[in-house]
C-alpha cells in the first residue's frame, strides 16, 4: 500500500497515556519494551524505519501509542500494535518477550511488572524471588541429572551388552536356521517318497469312498425334494400348484423379522419380483431361503453372525464398560490357529478310524510318521525364523543415543488410579484394566520417539483399541530423568488419548543444567 | 448439549447412518387433535355473533357468540361463547373466545407476556347489515361480521390486512362430561375413539378432560411470504404445507435432528409474520400446548390454481395460515405493523425484549462435553494465551457434577472449583456450568430429599412423584409452576448453596423441553400433573394442570427461576447470563438460545443462519449454533468457515460431543489455527458494536440479526434470502457455508436509494445492485458496511473482553452518497445494573463534510470510561479536507491525517479524544 503522508504539528492531548519515553534500565538507553539486542535499531537522532522497511516515521512516533508499522516495530512499549512484542528485562530472573496485547491490560505478566506501567503499583517486582526459586529448581534438576547419569552409565553398559548378545544370538540363529532347513529338506523328500507309496495303496479305498459319497448326495437330494414338496403343499392352501403372496402372508415362518406380519420386504425376499411361484421356482429359489428359518424355529440353527453384530452394540451403550470392546480382539487373536488344527486333527482321526489291510496300514503308518517329522522340522525352522525376526526388530529399535533404553525393552510398570490399573510395557504396549473387572484394553502399541527438541523425551504408543465414534486409543509417554524407572502419573486429557509421565535414569543427562524450560519466547 | 445419544448407540451402529429416527416423534396423523382438526374443513363456520348482546367499553368489546347446528332448520344453539376483542397500544388487538360457563376453566398460558398489555381505546364506528365496525384510537378499524363470524383488521389505508375465520376453521371444542350409558343394568362410560385416551408407541395418554382443542385460521391478503413460528430447520420464509406435515410447535429433544424439516425441535414460539410490499403484519398465538400450523401461500406453485382464482379472484398474493392447539384458551394477538420493524417491535412489546446482556457473553465461548478436570480447564485456558487467541468463557458440561447431581462438584476431578474460577477471572474470563432440570433420585442427595419431602416434583397421572430416565438414571422433575419450588430452586444458586461459584460463574439450563429418555417423544407424558393454585375444597381436575397445558413453557419456568436465583445471589448487582435449549415466547427476557445438537456438516452450518434469523424475528436475538458442530468432527475447512460465520452471529460458542476428537483451535495445523484466531479477533474488534446493538435491542426490541427485508421491505428479491443478513442496519453478512468455493453470490440491497456497501476488509465500495460475485479465499468473510453508518471498533484485541475495557476506539465512517454518516455507541461497566442508574454513555456520532461530532443521546447519563479515539477511518471520501481540529473540553488540537488514494480512505491519526466527554472534530478544505 502506498500512503502519502503529510504531517501537521503534533500536540499531545493531556490525558494521552504516554508519548515518547526513553526507558533506562541498563547502560544503553532504549525505548520501553525493547531488548538490549535490538536497542541499536532505535536511534533517537534519526527517523525510524519499520523493521519491514515499508514505512519511515519521525522518531517521536515510536512508542507514541499509535501503530504506524505493519510489523508493529514502532510500538515496542505500548499495546497499540496487534502484532507487536514487548520485552521485559526481568532483572534477577529470565527476560521475557510478551505480545503487545498484554501491555497495560491489568494482568501482571512480567515479573518485574514493567508491562503494567500505567498503574505503577499494580504489580510488585517478583523477579528476585522467582529467580531464586528457578535457580534452586535448576540446581535440583542438575543434581538429579548428575545422580541419574551414574545409573545411566550402568544402563548403557547393559544395553550395549544386550545388543552384542543379541548380535551373537542372531549369528548363532542364522547358523541354526541353515541346519534346520537342511533337515527339513531331507524330511520333505522322505515324506514325498512314502506318501507316493501310501497313495498308491489307498487308491482302491478312495474309489469306494467316492461311490459312497455320491450315493449319499443322491439320497440328500431326494430328501430335500420331499421336504420342500411337503412344505410347498402345506402352504399352497388352495392346492392350485401355485404359491401366492396371500398364501404366505398367513404363514409365520415367512415373517423373517418376527414383527408379526409378512411385509413387502419379506415377500420380496422370498419371491423376488414374482407375484406367485410354482413348485419348481419354490424349490430352486424360495426353499433355500426358507430352510434356515425353519431350522431356526426348530432351534436347530442359530445364526452366529447376528450375535456378533448385536453384542458390541449392547456393550457400547454403557460407556463405563469400555474394556469389553477389547475382549473381541483378544478372542480373535487366540482363535487364529485353532480352526486349522481342528480340521487337521479331524482328518487324521478319520484316517485312523478306518481299517486297512496290514500291508496298507504299514505304509500309512510310515507315511504318517514321515509327515509328523516334517511338521516338526518345519516348526523348528519357523521358530528359529521367528526368533531371528524378534531379534532383528529389537536391533532395529531405537534405544537412545547410547543404547541407554535397551534393557528397558519389555519391562512393565504399573500405575493404580481410582478406577483403573494402567500398565506400560516399554517398547511394547500400554494397557488399561478396570478395577471392576473386565479384560485389558489396549491403549497403544510401541510407535516411535516423538520429542520436539530432545527426540528421546517423548514416546508414542499408537493404534490401540478403537473408541466408539472416535479415533483409536493412543498414549503419549513423557520421559523424565529420575533415579528409579517408574510411572509418575497416568491421565486421559483427551478422550481416548492417554498421557503417562515416566521417570528413568535413562533420561538423565549430566550436561543438563536444568534449563530446558528456559524459553518463554512465545512468539 | 446433547440428547440421549448413548441409548441409541445400538441403533446407530446397525444403520450406520446419521439422522433422526422419525418413529420417535408424532406425525400430525399420530397426534389425535391434529388429525381431528386438520380434517375439520366446514363450508361455513357454525359460529354466529349475537349483535343484540355487544358491549363496548374502554378498550374492550364483548359479544355473545353461538355455535349453532347448521343442519337443523331452526339453527339450534349448541354451545354459547363469549368473544372479547381488546385494543392495545401500538396497533395491536387481542382476540379471545371462551365458552360461557365451561365445565372446567381452560389453562391460560402464564409466562409469555412480559406484563399486562397496555390498553388503547376502542369505539364503535358503525353497526349495520350484519357488520359491526370498531376502531382504536388511531382509527385502525376492525370489521366484525355476524353470520358466520368473521373478523377483519384493516390497515391505515382501510384495506383488509388480516382476517380471522375466513376459512371457517375457527373451533373451540366444548368441554364435555364423559358420556355414560346403561348396559345390562350397569352404567358404563362410552368409549369414543381417542377422546378419553390416546396411544403412541408403548405410551398411553389418559386425557382425563377429554378433547379440548382449539383452532383458528388467519388470512393475510397481499402477503408474499410468511415467517416465524420457530424453531424449525427449513428456510426463513415458510412453505405451503398442504401436501405434507404442518409446522409443529412442541418442545422436543430430537436426537440428530434433520434439516429442511417442519418437525418440532427444542423451541416453540407461536408468532407468525406476513410480509408483502404493501405491509407487514403478525399474529401471536398465545398458547403453550402442542400446536401445529398449516400454511398456504397462493403464490406457491404447488397450490392448485383454481383454488387461487376462487379465493383471490385471480390475485395471486395471499397467504393463509391455521393454528391448531391441543388445549388452552383461544387467545390471539393481531399486530398490524405496518413495517417489519413495527411488527417486530409490537411482538417484543408484548413478550419483552432481551435485557442488556453482560458484555462477556457476546464474546467467544469455549465449550466441550466435557473439560474433564481442573487441569484440563487450566490447560485450555493457558492454550488460548499461548496461541494468542482471545476467549472469554470456558464451559463445563454435565461431567463436572458428582454423578449428575446438579449443584455439586465431582470431588476428584474438581476438588478446588473456587481456585479454578479465580484462575480464569484473573485474566477476565468466566465460567459457565450446566444445571439441568431433571433431579437424580438418589437417597441423600439434598435436592431430591427436599423435593420428595416437600412435594416439589411434577406428579404422574395418579398423583405420585413422576419418575423418568435422564442423564443421572432415574430422575424426577421439579415443578416450577409451584412458586415455592421456583423460590427453592432460585435459592440453590446462592453462593453459599453452590460452593465454588461466584458472580463470574454463569448458568446453562439444558434438557429443559423437558427431555425424558423413556417418555413419549422423549419428553414428559402429557397427563403428568403440575401445581395449580386452587381454592380450598376444590378437587379432582380442578386441583392441577396437566403437562399438556404447559408443556412449551416448562423450560421458561425453569430459566425464570434460575434468573431470579442469579439476581438474588448478588443482591441484584450483576447481570446473569443463562443459556437455554428449550424456548417459548418470553424466553428472551432471561436467556440466550442455541440451535441444539447439530453436526459437523456443511448443511448444519448453512442452517444456522435461517434458524437464528427466524428466532430473532420471534424475539430471540441472542442465538447461535454449536461452532464446529456437536456430533462428528469438522475438517479444517468446515471448522474455519464455522468460526468465520460464528464470529458474526450473536452467540458465539464452540462445542463438541464427548465421543468426538478434540478440536480446540490450536489442535489444527498452524495455518488453520491462524484462521480461527483471525475470526475470533474480528469478533473482539467489533464487541462494542455488538454491545451497542444489544443495548438498542433492549430499548427497541428489534432483531439484532435481521433479514434484508426488514430494512428493505419493498425489495421483493430479499423476501426469500436467508443466507445473508444484517447486523443492525450497519453490517451485511454473507457467511461462506459451502465447501471448496472460490466465490459466492452476495445480494446487496438498496439500489433504489443509491446505497453503497463497503467491503470491511478493503473499504472497497460496491453500489447496491442486487447480486454480485464476491471472490472468497479461505480467509475471506464477506461482510459489508453500509454507506451512511459509523461502526466503532477496538483494534487492540486482548486475552478477554474485560481486559479491553479501557482500550481506545477506531471509528469506521462509511459515507453515503451525500457524504454523511451516523452511528451510535453504548459504553458502561459491562456487568452490573449500574446502567439503570444512569451510569452509562449512549452517544451518537454524526459525520458531515464539515465535522464529525460525538454527543450524548441521554444527557443525564455518564460513565467515566478511560477509552479514547485512536483512529478514525473515513471510507468513500471524495474531497479530502486539508486540516482537522479536535475540540474537547475547551481545548483545540490540530490532527494529522493520512489519505489512502487507492480507495478514497482518509485516516485521522490519533485524535486522542476522550470518550467520557462529547467532542467535535472540524474539517477545513
Amino acid at each position: 500500500m502506498v500512503y502519502s503522508t503529510w504531517i501537521k504539528q503534533l500536540q499531545s492531548f493531556a490525558f494521552i497515556l504516554s508519548s515518547f519515553v526513553i526507558f533506562v534500565q541498563s547502560d544503553v538507553p532504549r525505548p520501553r519494551g525493547v531488548s538490549l539486542s535490538k536497542a541499536s535499531l532505535y536511534s533517537p537522532t534519526k527517523d525510524f524505519t519499520c523493521f519491514d522497511g515499508t514505512v519511515t516515521i519521525p522518531f517521536s512516533y515510536v512508542n507514541d501509542d499509535y501503530c504506524d508499522c505493519f510489523d508493529g516495530s514502532d510500538e515496542p512499549g505500548t499495546s497499540a500494535c496487534l502484532n507487536g512484542v514487548f520485552h521485559c528485562t526481568n532483572a534477577g530472573h529470565r527476560p521475557q518477550n510478551i505480545p503487545s496485547s498484554r501491555v497495560n491490560d491489568g494482568v501482571c505478566d512480567c515479573c518485574d511488572g514493567t508491562d503494567e506501567y500505567t498503574e505503577p503499583n499494580a504489580c510488585s517486582n517478583t523477579c528476585e524471588e522467582l529467580g531464586k526459586e528457578a535457580r534452586a529448581e535448576a540446581q535440583r534438576l542438575a543434581e538429579l541429572h548428575k545422580a541419574g547419569s551414574h545409573l545411566k552409565v550402568e544402563l548403557i553398559e547393559k544395553g550395549n551388552q544386550k545388543r552384542s548378545e543379541m548380535a551373537e544370538q542372531l549369528s548363532q540363529l542364522e547358523k541354526d536356521k541353515a541346519e534346520a532347513e537342511k533337515i527339513k529338506a531331507e524330511k520333505e523328500a522322505l515324506k514325498n517318497e512314502l506318501e507316493a507309496k501310501e497313495n498308491e495303496a489307498l487308491k482302491v479305498y478312495r474309489e469306494a469312498e467316492e461311490q459312497e459319497r455320491q450315493k449319499k448326495a443322491e439320497q440328500e437330494r431326494v430328501d430335500v425334494l420331499k421336504e420342500s414338496t411337503e412344505h410347498f403343499e402345506r402352504y399352497d392352501s388352495n392346492n392350485d400348484g401355485m404359491l401366492t403372496v396371500d398364501e404366505i402372508k398367513v404363514v409365520n415362518v415367512f415373517d423373517k423379522n418376527k414383527d408379526g406380519e409378512v411385509d413387502e420386504e419379506e415377500i420380496q425376499y422370498f419371491f423376488g419380483e414374482n407375484e406367485s411361484v410354482d413348485k419348481d421356482i419354490f424349490m430352486a429359489t424360495t426353499w433355500p431361503l426358507l430352510k434356515p428359518l425353519l431350522m431356526m424355529e426348530q432351534g436347530m440353527f442359530k445364526p452366529a453372525q447376528d450375535d456378533e453384530e448385536v453384542d458390541p452394540e449392547a456393550e457400547a451403550e454403557d460407556p463405563s464398560r469400555d474394556d469389553t470392546e477389547d475382549l473381541g480382539t483378544d478372542d480373535e487373536n487366540l482363535d487364529v490357529d485353532l480352526p486349522q488344527e481342528d480340521t487337521h486333527d479331524q482328518e487324521l482321526e478319520q484316517e485312523h478310524t478306518r481299517t486297512y489291510d496290514d500291508e496298507t496300514q504299514k505304509l500309512v503308518d510310515e507315511a504318517t510318521e514321515a509327515r509328523r517329522q516334517l511338521t516338526d522340522a518345519e516348526r523348528t525352522v519357523r521358530e528359529i525364523e521367528s526368533n531371528i525376526r524378534t531379534i532383528k526388530d529389537n536391533l532395529e529399535k531405537d534405544y537412545g543415543l547410547h543404547q541407554e533404553f535397551a534393557t528397558l525393552d519389555g519391562q512393565c510398570f504399573e500405575y493404580d488410579d481410582k478406577e483403573y490399573v494402567y500398565k506400560l510395557c516399554l517398547f511394547q504396549k500400554v494397557t488399561q484394566k478396570s478395577k471392576n473387572g473386565g479384560g485389558e484394553v489396549g491403549l497403544g502399541n510401541w510407535g516411535e520417539w516423538a520429542g520436539d527438541d530432545n527426540k528421546y523425551s517423548v514416546m508414542k504408543y499408537t493404534n490401540g483399541v478403537g473408541c466408539w465414534n472416535g479415533p483409536n486409543r493412543m498414549t503419549t509417554v513423557n520421559v523424565h530423568c529420575g533415579l528409579e524407572t517408574k510411572l509418575l502419573s497416568v491421565t486421559e486429557p483427551y478422550r481416548c488419548e492417554y498421557k503417562i509421565d515416566l521417570s528413568t535414569p535413562a533420561a538423565c543427562d549430566e550436561s543438563n543444567s536444568g534449563q530446558q524450560h528456559d524459553s518463554h519466547d512465545e512468539l | 448439549m446433547k440428547t440421549l445419544g448413548l441409548l441409541l448407540v445400538g441403533l446407530l451402529a446397525i444403520s450406520g447412518s446419521f439422522g433422526v429416527d422419525k418413529n420417535n416423534f408424532k406425525s400430525c396423523d399420530q397426534s389425535g387433535f391434529c388429525k381431528r382438526l386438520r380434517a375439520f374443513k366446514p363450508e361455513k363456520s357454525h359460529y354466529i355473533v349475537d349483535f343484540e348482546n355487544v358491549m363496548i367499553q374502554d378498550n374492550l368489546l364483548f359479544a355473545d357468540v353461538n355455535a349453532v347446528d347448521l343442519e337443523s332448520e331452526s339453527k339450534t344453539v349448541l354451545f354459547r361463547y363469549v368473544l372479547k376483542i381488546s385494543a392495545l397500544v401500538d396497533s395491536t388487538f387481542r382476540v379471545e373466545m371462551e365458552e360461557v360457563n365451561p365445565l372446567y376453566p381452560r389453562f391460560a398460558t402464564m409466562l409469555a407476556l412480559k406484563d399486562t398489555p397496555i390498553a388503547d381505546q376502542l369505539k364503535q364506528v358503525s353497526k349495520k347489515d350484519g357488520q359491526l365496525v370498531v376502531a382504536n384510537s388511531k382509527g385502525l378499524k376492525v370489521v366484525i361480521t355476524a353470520d358466520p363470524l368473521k373478523i377483519e383488521f384493516l390497515d391505515k389505508e382501510g384495506e383488509v390486512a388480516v382476517v380471522l375465520n375466513e376459512q371457517s376453521q375457527m373451533l373451540v371444542e366444548p368441554l364435555v362430561q364423559r358420556a355414560k350409558k346403561e348396559e345390562g343394568g350397569d352404567t358404563v362410560e362410552v368409549e369414543e375413539e381417542g377422546q378419553w385416551g390416546e396411544n403412541f408407541k408403548s405410551h398411553h395418554d389418559s386425557k382425563p378432560r377429554g378433547n379440548e382443542a382449539i383452532s383458528l385460521d388467519v388470512s393475510f391478503p397481499d402477503a408474499d411470504q410468511v415467517y416465524g413460528i420457530p424453531e424449525h430447520t427449513d428456510g426463513l420464509a415458510l412453505s405451503t404445507t398442504t401436501s405434507g406435515e404442518p409446522y409443529r410447535l412442541y418442545n422436543l429433544d430430537v436426537f440428530e435432528y434433520e434439516l429442511d424439516s417442519r418437525m418440532a425441535i427444542y423451541g416453540s414460539i407461536p408468532v407468525l409474520y406476513a410480509h408483502g410490499s404493501k405491509r407487514t403484519v403478525g399474529v401471536f398465538w398465545h398458547n403453550s400446548a402442542e400446536t401445529w400450523v398449516d400454511v398456504v401461500n397462493y403464490a406457491d406453485g404447488t397450490v392448485v390454481s383454481s383454488l387461487v382464482n376462487l379465493v383471490t379472484g385471480g390475485h395471486k398474493r395471499r397467504v393463509t395460515s391455521r393454528f391448531m392447539s391441543e388445549s388452552g384458551l383461544l387467545d390471539t394477538f393481531v399486530m398490524l405493523g405496518d413495517t417489519p420493524a413495527d411488527v417486530f417491535r409490537q411482538y417484543t412489546r408484548l413478550t419483552g425484549a432481551a435485557p442488556l446482556p453482560p458484555k462477556f457473553s457476546l464474546a467467544y465461548h469455549q465449550c466441550r462435553w466435557n473439560y474433564v478436570d481442573e487441569a484440563d480447564v487450566r490447560g485450555v485456558d493457558e492454550n488460548f494465551d499461548l496461541h494468542d487467541i482471545p476467549a472469554d468463557v470456558l464451559w463445563l458440561d454435565i461431567e463436572y457434577t458428582d454423578r449428575k447431581k446438579y449443584f455439586t462438584w465431582d470431588a476428584q476431578k474438581f476438588p478446588h472449583p473456587s481456585e479454578m474460577v479465580a484462575n480464569l477471572t484473573a485474566k477476565g474470563r468466566k465460567l459457565v456450568v450446566i444445571i439441568d432440570p431433571h433431579i437424580k433420585r438418589e437417597a441423600g442427595y439434598f435436592v431430591h430429599e427436599d423435593a420428595t419431602d416437600r412435594g416439589y416434583y411434577v406428579k404422574d397421572k395418579d398423583g405420585k412423584d413422576y419418575e423418568g430416565w435422564c442423564w443421572p438414571g432415574s430422575s424426577s422433575y421439579l415443578d416450577f409452576l409451584n412458586p415455592a419450588v421456583s423460590k427453592y430452586y432460585s435459592e440453590r444458586f446462592r453462593f453459599e448453596n453452590f460452593p465454588g461459584t461466584s458472580k463470574d460463574v454463569h448458568i446453562w439450563n439444558d434438557m429443559n423441553e423437558p427431555s425424558v429418555f423413556n417418555g413419549p417423544e422423549i419428553t414428559m407424558p402429557k397427563d403428568c400433573r403440575h401445581y395449580r393454585e386452587h381454592e380450598d375444597g376444590a378437587e379432582g381436575l380442578h386441583t392441577f394442570w396437566e403437562h399438556r397445558h404447559i408443556h412449551n413453557e416448562y423450560g421458561l419456568f425453569q430459566i425464570r427461576a434460575t434468573h431470579q436465583g442469579m439476581l438474588d445471589r448478588s443482591d441484584g448487582k450483576y447481570r446473569p447470563f443463562i443459556l437455554t435449549r428449550s424456548a417459548f415466547s418470553g424466553t428472551q427476557r432471561y436467556a440466550a438460545v442455541w440451535t441444539g445438537d447439530n453436526a459437523a456438516e456443511w448443511g448444519f452450518l448453512a442452517a444456522s443462519v435461517p434458524m437464528c434469523l427466524s428466532l430473532a424475528l420471534a424475539g430471540l436475538s441472542f442465538c447461535g449454533s454449536d461452532v464446529g458442530g456437536f456430533f462428528k468432527y469438522p475438517e479444517p475447512e468446515l471448522m474455519t468457515r464455522w468460526y468465520q460465520a460464528g464470529a458474526y452471529q450473536p452467540f458465539f460458542r464452540a462445542h463438541s460431543h464427548i465421543e468426538t476428537k478434540r478440536r480446540e483451535p490450536w489442535l489444527y495445523e498452524p495455518a488453520t489455527t491462524a484462521l480461527l484466531r483471525d475470526a475470533n479477533r474480528r469478533r473482539y474488534a467489533l464487541l462494542d458494536f455488538w454491545y451497542t446493538l444489544f443495548y438498542e435491542h433492549a430499548r427497541d426490541g428489534l432483531p439484532v440479526m435481521r433479514p434484508l427485508w426488514q430494512e428493505y421491505p419493498k425489495e421483493q428479491p430479499t423476501y426469500t434470502i436467508d443466507d445473508t443478513y444484517l447486523l443492525g442496519n450497519q453490517l451485511l453478512v454473507r457467511p461462506v457455508v459451502s465447501a471448496g468455493v472460490s466465490s459466492v453470490q452476495v445480494y446487496l440491497p438498496g439500489a433504489e436509494s443509491g446505497t453503497v456497501w463497503y467491503d470491511v476488509d478493503s473499504y472497497q465500495p460496491h453500489k447496491a445492485n442486487g447480486y454480485f460475485s464476491q471472490e472468497v479465499n479461505i480467509a475471506k468473510i464477506p461482510v459489508y458496511q453500509r454507506g451512511g453508518t459509523i461502526v466503532p471498533r477496538k483494534e487492540r484485541v486482548r486475552r478477554s473482553s474485560a481486559l479491553m475495557a479501557h482500550d481506545p476506539y477506531t471509528l469506521v465512517v462509511a459515507l453515503d452518497a451525500n457524504n454523511t454518516a451516523q452511528g451510535t455507541i453504548y459504553i458502561d461497566d459491562g456487568e452490573t445494573y449500574e446502567y439503570k442508574k444512569n451510569k452509562f454513555i449512549y452517544a451518537k456520532i454524526t459525520y458531515t463534510s464539515e465535522e464529525i461530532a460525538y454527543s450524548f443521546i441521554n444527557e443525564k447519563a455518564s460513565f467515566p470510561t478511560k477509552s479514547w479515539v485512536e483512529r478514525i477511518v473515513i471510507a468513500g471520501i471524495k474531497t479530502p479536507p486539508k486540516a482537522a481540529r479536535l475540540q474537547q473540553a475547551g481545548a483545540s488540537v490540530a490532527l494529522q491525517m493520512t489519505l489512502h488514494k487507492g480507495n478514497d480512505v482518509l485516516v485521522v491519526r490519533k485524535p486522542g479524544a476522550a470518550m467520557a466527554q462529547p467532542w467535535t472534530i472540524s474539517f477545513t478544505y
